[in-house]
């Protein structure tokens, strides 16, 4: 083999394991890849090194030339995060050209859990680093929905227990008012309101779930209600409904939030009416939550399945099956 | 379940005078969804609301499907603009008018199944791949899974691909257990589980003997977490494709459900592989009614199908959606994902229509319909079903006028390249969209664990289509997505082995 670590002394003392890519005289692998020589070579010396485990700078250094030629070979950069802590580098210069690697690259799984292995080092990063949540409003600048980036953002606040911190919020008022369509930050913002943060009751998108003694229909219910904050985040979700109506973001957060009150949708009612007058429909959810407060309401049931009739013949019939099936529940019911 | 990479490449194999590498996984010029008006360039729109085009389109095309949707907010934001401009470049398609469309088109104004171009496009997809692809090389058992099970749906024979196909594997599995995406790559459950259906799809006692299935068992082990869930790899992220990989490798390989001994997880107390799982899902559920990849993010329809096909394999559905999922708030923010006039599902609220969801969205429906028919009564379809309650025929309309790519394969929307991911898994939405599945009180299988995600048949849906007789395309397993099992005599307890392919029909 005659390539860049082939004619280097300082890898001369390794002898590099071959590709088998299941190729051989008679038969050939499926979707095999022509490999450019300079990740034969690359690869080659990365098995060779994994299967002694080796801990060292140029190890290091390889793992860094391995992931520019394929930044999702998953293996290399779960070795890589190994060996950093085993020679105990510096993790702020390895966030650094993280950085640089991530603006690269938007969609890839492993740099957003190779940066969460770094930063649950507590012995590293006792606190969040100052810049972290700059870098990541700069990756929301290039794709404000990036799941990855909110996954590792979640996991930041559960981490550092930033649910309360002003700057939380702040970043997802900023991303809100700058498209108030943007369902992440809308998931975000109703994690740091409404999920559970106690010490013992594992990570939940909704509070009461995931335990034998709670049923389904009462998940999201918390067991404390701060009234306060409930009415503020209605009334938020209240002036982006304003804006954009037909959004649904804020309809199914104020759900959320009057599910998490236990509250029921009745005193939405009024709010929901203003979108909707006679067969003029500015909000379809406004239709569907109004239907369903009259479907509570036994006395109102033809009302309700008068509405979900608008949505199935007029509004929104692409989903007349599903229409139909919740005017067929109220039937039953009634 | 989005692969390890985005596979969404163009294949360059047909395009040899091309020397052009592809798009590298994150190409800020290709990447999906990245910043308004990239990937729709083409078609500025300077607001939320769009207008009726002039355009007529062919006849028998319902005004839902070629008119923009009748309640618009005048407000426009990043979020809107990609919508409607998404609309804009599907409509001459949904229209029937856009010279790129092959056809022939049917009375409903839809094209044909573009069968033979899709065949070569698939077995293209199983051969050489030039330099530039060498970001799949952690995704090489997905590209095999991709292929067979493509060219599977679409009637052709894959088992003649076993051999390769074991050649391909046997260096991507490792002595600790599982398979990695090649060769000196640590095992990951995506590849894992894409080597295990592959090998499923070509069948035969030779397929089930290269997995080293002790092996395989204390590796899942390794990965099981204390909150219930499991870890994609060995020092790698916890998600819901996780669970849902190891429950369809452990259902398809007849593992054990206990937990192997000396793993980390029965210190904190867990005894089987399977303790805990379905709370972990349950805490997946969101405010929308959805499910997210881990506990506390966004909703989103990749991770709904690996969290509801996971509860399936777990138990009958009728039991296990209903104890852990918020069934009328899953069934809304599921039946949301379809749009019109696009018809095809998105993955996620205000999010575009993309035809892999067809799949992961459209997955989910065959699942819920049989919790909300319960238990199964006799060994064919149930006497009363809540039956489709998503729009077949807007499927149907994305699929085959939209996601068509001009010289075979299968799309995301117009104006993306296809690639093998898409093929796939865009084929697969139109294949369930076709039949019904429903599950029977007989498993194919005598095993007591996991009867019910063996007790799954179809019948081909007859009425109401839109597509001709000649786009059918051959079910799969809505677990598995691999050929329906069938009982045969090769051996005992060797469920992969089960799990030939029946013989393609002639055409």
């Amino acid at each position: 083999m005659d390539g860049q670590y082939a004619n280097d002394p300082e890898w001369a003392d390794v002898t590099p394991i071959p590709l088998d890519d299941g190729s051989n005289e008679e038969v050939m692998p499926l979707a095999s890849i022509a490999y450019p020589p300079e990740y034969i070579e690359a690869t080659s010396y990365l098995r060779a090194v994994m299967a002694a485990n080796e801990m060292s700078e140029r190890a290091l250094k390889l793992t860094q030339d391995v992931i520019a030629l394929n930044p999702a070979h998953y293996t290399v950069w779960i070795y890589r995060a190994k060996i950093l802590f085993a020679l105990n580098k510096s993790l702020e210069e390895e966030m650094a050209w993280l950085n640089k690697v991530s603006l690269k690259y938007l969609k890839n799984y492993q740099i957003w859990h190779h940066r969460q292995v770094l930063m649950s080092s507590r012995e590293h990063f006792p606190t969040i680093p100052p810049k972290e949540l700059d870098f990541l409003m700069e990756m929301f600048a290039q794709d404000s929905k990036n799941y990855h980036v909110w996954t590792y953002r979640h996991w930041l606040v559960r981490h550092f227990k930033l649910w309360d911190s002003p700057r939380e919020i702040e970043d997802i008022d900023a991303l809100l008012k700058a498209d108030v369509r943007n369902n992440s930050a809308w998931s975000h913002r109703y994690m740091l309101r409404f999920s559970p943060r106690e010490e013992d009751v594992p990570d939940s998108g909704l509070a009461n779930a995931g335990d034998m003694s709670t049923t389904p229909a009462d998940k999201g219910r918390l067991a404390i209600v701060d009234e306060d904050m409930v009415d503020a985040e209605l009334e938020y979700a209240q002036k982006a409904i304003v804006l954009a109506p037909e959004n649904r973001s804020p309809w199914w957060y104020a759900r959320g939030v009057l599910r998490a009150a236990g509250r029921g949708l009745g005193e939405w009612e009024e709010f929901a009416g203003r979108f909707v007058e006679g067969d003029a429909v500015k909000s379809t959810h406004a239709v569907e939550l109004l239907a369903e407060v009259y479907a509570e309401d036994g006395e109102k049931g033809q009302k309700a399945v008068d509405l979900l009739t608008l949505l199935k013949e007029r509004y929104d019939p692409i989903r007349k099956n599903y229409w139909d099936y919740r005017i067929k529940q109220i039937e039953v019911d009634v | 379940m989005p692969p390890i990479v985005a596979g969404k490449h163009r294949r360059k194999v047909r395009f040899s005078s091309s020397n052009q590498p592809p798009p590298t996984a994150s190409d800020p010029a290709t990447s999906q969804q990245k910043r308004p008006g990239t990937s729709v360039k083409h078609s500025k729109v300077s607001s939320a609301r769009i207008m009726a085009t002039q355009e007529l389109p062919r006849a028998g095309i319902p005004e839902l499907f070629t008119q923009p949707p009748s309640v618009q907010d005048p407000l426009a934001t990043e979020s809107s603009d990609l919508q409607s401009a998404t609309i804009e470049k599907c409509l001459p398609f949904l229209k029937g008018i856009q010279s790129s469309q092959q056809g022939p088109f049917n009375a409903h104004g839809v094209p044909a199944l573009q069968r033979d171009d899709h065949i070569a496009y698939l077995y293209d997809s199983l051969e050489d791949y030039p330099s530039g692809f060498v970001i799949l090389d952690a995704s090489r058992p997905w590209m095999s899974y991709w292929g067979l099970a493509g060219l599977f749906m679409i009637g052709e024979d894959p088992t003649r691909f076993r051999s390769r196909l074991l050649q391909t594997l046997r260096p991507a599995q490792n002595r600790t257990g599982g398979f990695g995406g090649g060769h000196g790559q640590i095992s990951h459950l995506a590849g894992s589980y894409a080597a295990v259906l592959s090998l499923a799809i070509v069948g035969g006692e030779e397929a089930f003997s290269v997995i080293d299935r002790h092996a395989m068992w204390q590796w899942l082990g390794r990965l099981k977490q204390a909150d219930g869930g499991f870890r994609v790899c060995e020092g790698g992220e916890e998600d819901v494709r996780g669970a849902y990989c190891v429950m369809a490798i452990l259902t398809l390989l007849d593992l054990p459900v206990e937990l192997p001994p000396n793993v980390e997880a029965r210190k904190a107390g867990l005894e089987n592989l399977t303790d805990g799982l379905a709370q972990y899902l349950s805490r997946c559920q969101t405010y929308e009614g959805g499910i997210s990849g881990s506990p506390g993010v966004e909703a989103h329809g990749a991770y709904a199908y690996c969290a509801l096909a996971c509860l399936a394999l777990l138990g009958p559905p009728e039991e296990t959606l209903t104890r852990h999922m918020n069934l009328p708030l899953l069934l809304s923010w599921l039946s949301a994902r379809q749009y019109a006039p696009e018809g095809g599902f998105s993955g996620r609220t205000n999010k575009l229509v993309d035809g892999c969801y067809s799949h992961w969205v459209g997955g989910c429906w065959p699942i819920i319909q049989s919790a909300l028919d319960g238990k199964p009564q006799a060994n064919g379809p149930p006497s009363t079903t809540v039956g489709s309650l998503f729009s077949r025929e807007g499927l149907t309309r994305y699929i085959l006028s939209c996601c068509q790519a001009k010289h075979g394969g299968l799309r995301d929307k117009p104006g993306k390249h296809p690639d093998s991911y898409h093929t796939c898994y865009v084929l697969a939405g139109l294949s369930a969209m076709q039949h019904y599945h429903y599950r029977t009180d007989r498993s194919v299988t005598s095993d007591r664990n996991f009867a019910s995600a063996f007790s799954w048949k179809s019948t081909p849906i007859r009425e109401g289509n839109v597509y001709e007789k000649s786009d059918r395309l051959e079910p799969l397993h809505p677990l598995f997505g691999i050929p329906f099992p069938r009982p045969t005599n090769c051996g005992s307890g060797a469920k992969l082995a089960l799990c030939r392919p029946t013989r393609k029909r002639s055409r």
